[in-house]
């Protein structure tokens, strides 16, 4: 009997077996000749601390997921739509009321205009949508624009794109969230000193949330969005169907006030519609999110993509215009008194009847959704930092995923700096907003000209018509980008003194990175040779004990050059040491240094430049191997007691040249 | 809950692995069958040591192709959504210990695989130990044969 096997008895004599063991299956599975893949049980923590909190994450969070299950995480058109739309659709509730708010300067006949500026944004986002549907196609790793204008112009170009990506994607969370807030405090006014606390709350919520993983996101938030979508849909019909086929009008009708007045909607300055123009176009913002995030949908990708995109757009094209008109033709703008009255609420008052039930359920569906809308950003912005940080302008842990395949990094940091915007910013939207929508279109007009020269260098079928929509897209996003930007000066500055600063430090960790890589590049055509430099050990020893036995014996198995270092205030005490030492350990250099300030660790630091300084000067330097002693603590309240000299030691070791530090612990047998 | 009388039926089942082309396909039918009744699945991989060797001389645990066998059967296994036990034997002879393995396992049914081998103009080897499974097994006998590749056919 070899290895304690014994052999099962068969029916016969001769059938006789044997069981073998298989040590490695309860952590790993050979997958192919010399591979091992782990199992989850070899990923489990191995410390009762650990334990204790992957149980709690597994209870937060959700249990790991392997990496195999990317694709099933990966998410259908349907749920992709909720994902990744819901900051773009959300932006209809809000970017009729901006166009009217404009234009109402211009006298109520001016308001006419509204849905001729909600045409023009919507002809605007037909131009973007399709240019980033072209995007998902010609790039479908991700990152859209920055990998349009990483591809088109260079690394410059794409830095700011993606600098100015960066900050939107921040400041819609921080926006819509105070937003949603405010719908909130406006129904509550109770709540108004809470604020900051129920936006931080939110904002925790959807990280949980997108920490679940991608797929569990989208079961979470896609709802909410179709809910959302049904009945403002529903509601757009009801205003329709009463407008023209039952000729309902507004109070005042801005048609009919111009006839009464005379005023003509021509009067309205050409500026004023501009900034209308501006002011709506932040319905936009999130169009991009699609192109950004074009690996987590399902196969085929890109063209899963561009078809929700095209989806998206329709969509958002038909609410916003379709608000606008119903608004419009109701005569409705914002009110401030009595109470304060968005253009949205108004028109479901209006088409599903004040106090009424389907008039409630719709402004509940619309709070949520402008929650939702910072949920595109949790997923765009950490795949943008996860491309970034593989092409080594983030730190490279952007780029892993968590338990659960997300990138619970960047969803981490979007989260933390959006909630301290909130924080710092008291939940004050208005305080918020000139900062936000200005990165966007400076990423639009970027993604668009990269297209440009996309289609100038490619010149595949039917490239002159693709070339003229996103010449068009990229003026009228050029024109938008200079009116916003200019329209919410001088805080909108802060933006463009930001994008330099992210692209800055990009650049610096790029530089880290190349650095880094060519200190450490082993050229490939060279046989790397076995060792040759000389070793000595150094072993730092408290008396003779056990663990300092265990030390010794290891270093003698390292190098032949050993020597232990005593560190002592007590003359006497080196003295019986070295009594003892000789007779324990016969040949075996013993250092005694006399410590009269009682400086422990120093001394030793000191003794090992004194042993460089002697080396011969002529000869390569040798690996000095600093072997420390530990007592392995049994508990975790006790480590306190033990190795506190060793810990000193490492701290004042580490990063010194030609040093390794070597931790033999001592583990008692029982 | 599928009819007795036309499925088969076994609460705990040895499929025995031959680190052929056929395992995968048995381990996905085994898996399939055993969900409807919720039976237990056992891999078997039996290593056949010669006399010139002691029986439980260190082979098959020392072998990556051996342990190999039974870690893409617990795979196959888990894409079925589904759990196998894997036991890796040395015996003298695979038919016996087949038989002696289940009937300790109390199964009451033993699944095996009949590869085609494309060898010689292809051919159905039926070998020893389907035979002797037949013959001794105290349980129902699965011997699943390998579809003929359609060029050979």
């Amino acid at each position: 009997m070899i290895g304690g096997r014994r052999p099962l008895k068969g029916r016969k004599l001769a059938d006789r077996r044997v069981r073998i063991e298989r040590p490695h299956a309860a952590y790993f599975r050979w997958s192919g000749p010399g591979q091992l893949t782990a199992k989850e049980s070899a990923s489990r923590p191995t410390t009762p601390l650990g334990r204790l909190w992957a149980r709690v994450k597994a209870a937060v969070i959700g249990r790991p997921l392997a990496s195999e299950d990317e694709i099933g995480e990966r998410l259908s058109k349907k749920k992709a739509l909720a994902i990744f739309s819901s900051d773009a659709i959300s932006s209809s509730a809000y970017a009729t009321e901006e166009i009217l708010r404009v234009l109402i300067l211009g006298g109520a006949a001016a308001l006419v205009l509204g849905l001729q500026v909600s045409i023009a944004i919507a002809v605007l986002l037909i131009a973007v949508a399709i240019s980033y549907r072209q995007v998902c196609l010609a790039y479908p790793t991700g990152g859209g624009s920055y990998s349009v204008s990483k591809r088109n112009f260079g690394r410059g170009a794409s830095l700011v794109a993606a600098s100015a990506l960066l900050i939107d994607y921040v400041m819609t969370v921080a926006v819509s969230t105070s937003s949603a807030v405010e719908q909130i405090t406006s129904a509550v006014p109770a709540l108004i000193d809470e604020r900051v606390l129920i936006g931080v709350a939110a904002i925790a919520l959807i990280t949980i949330g997108n920490l679940r993983g991608i797929r569990e996101a989208g079961n979470i938030f896609a709802v909410p969005t179709y809910l959302f979508l049904g009945s403002a849909l529903l509601m757009i019909g009801i205003g329709v169907y009463r407008i023209v086929i039952l000729g309902e009008h507004g109070a005042y009708d801005p048609n009919q006030l111009i006839r009464q007045t005379g005023e003509t909607a021509e009067g309205v300055g050409l500026l004023l519609l501009v900034r209308a123009f501006a002011a709506g176009a932040v319905a936009l913002t999130g169009t991009e999110a699609i192109a950004t995030g074009v690996p987590a949908f399902k196969p085929p990708e890109a063209r899963n993509a561009a078809t929700t995109l095209a989806i998206m757009a329709a969509l958002l094209g038909t609410l916003f215009i379709g608000i606008t008109f119903v608004a419009v033709n109701f005569g409705i703008t914002h009110l401030e008194l009595p109470e304060q009255q968005t253009v949205i609420s108004q028109v479901a008052r209006r088409t599903y009847g004040d106090g009424t039930i389907p008039f409630f359920l719709f402004q509940s569906f619309t709070a949520v959704l402008l929650f939702l809308a910072a949920n595109t950003s949790f997923n765009a912005f950490p795949r943008l930092l996860a491309i970034l940080a593989k092409d080594g302008f983030m730190p490279r842990q952007f780029a892993l995923r968590g338990d659960r395949l997300a990138f619970s990094y960047g969803i981490i940091v979007l989260a933390t700096v959006a909630a301290g915007l909130v924080i710092l910013f008291r939940g004050e939207t208005h305080l918020l907003i000139p900062l936000y929508a200005v990165g966007v279109f400076i990423d639009f007009t970027i993604s668009q000209a990269g297209m440009i020269r996309h289609w100038l260098r490619e010149r595949t079928p039917g490239w002159r018509r693709r070339l003229t929509i996103n010449t068009f897209g990229c003026v009228l996003t050029a024109i938008v980008a200079v009116v916003v930007t200019t329209a919410k000066a001088p805080q909108s500055l802060l933006v463009l003194l930001l994008i330099p600063c992210l692209v800055g430090l990009m650049r610096f960790i790029h530089r880290q990175y190349d650095a880094q890589a060519e200190e450490l590049r082993v050229r490939d055509d060279t046989v790397i040779a076995g060792p040759h430099r000389e070793q000595r050990v150094v072993v730092p020893i408290n008396g003779i004990n056990r663990a300092v036995v265990q030390a010794l014996n290891f270093a003698r198995t390292v190098s032949g050059d050993v020597r232990a270092v005593f560190v002592t205030d007590d003359e006497a005490e080196g003295e019986e040491l070295r009594a003892r030492w000789e007779r324990q350990f016969p040949g075996l250099p013993l250092v005694i240094v006399e410590s009269p300030y009682r400086a422990v660790v120093s001394p030793v630091v000191a003794y090992l430049d004194v042993l460089d300084q002697a080396w011969p000067p002529d000869k390569e330097a040798p690996i000095t191997i600093v072997v420390l002693p530990e007592y392995v603590a049994r508990h975790w309240w006790d480590r306190v007691l033990y190795n506190q000299t060793a810990r000193r030691m490492k701290a004042a070791l580490v990063g010194r040249e030609h040093t390794v530090i070597a931790d033999v612990p001592y583990r008692r047998s029982h | 809950m599928p009819n007795p009388e036309q499925t088969v039926v076994f609460r705990r089942a040895v499929v025995a692995l031959n680190g052929g082309s056929s395992d995968a396909r048995i381990v996905r039918l085994a898996a399939g069958v055993a969900r409807q009744w919720k039976a237990e699945l056992v891999a078997v991989h039996v290593v056949e040591i010669d006399w010139t060797q002691p029986l439980d001389a260190d082979i098959a645990g020392r072998s990556e192709d051996v342990q190999r066998v039974l870690d893409l059967a617990e795979e196959t296994a888990e894409d079925c959504q589904y759990k196998i036990e894997p036991v890796l034997l040395q015996a003298r002879d695979v038919g016996a210990a087949l038989v002696d393995e289940a009937t300790e396992q109390r199964a009451d049914m033993l699944i095996l695989g009949l590869p085609y081998r494309k060898r010689f103009g292809g051919d159905f080897a039926i070998g020893s130990t389907i035979p002797y499974v037949l013959k001794n097994a105290p349980c129902a006998v699965w011997v699943v044969r390998e579809p003929i590749p359609e060029e050979s056919a």
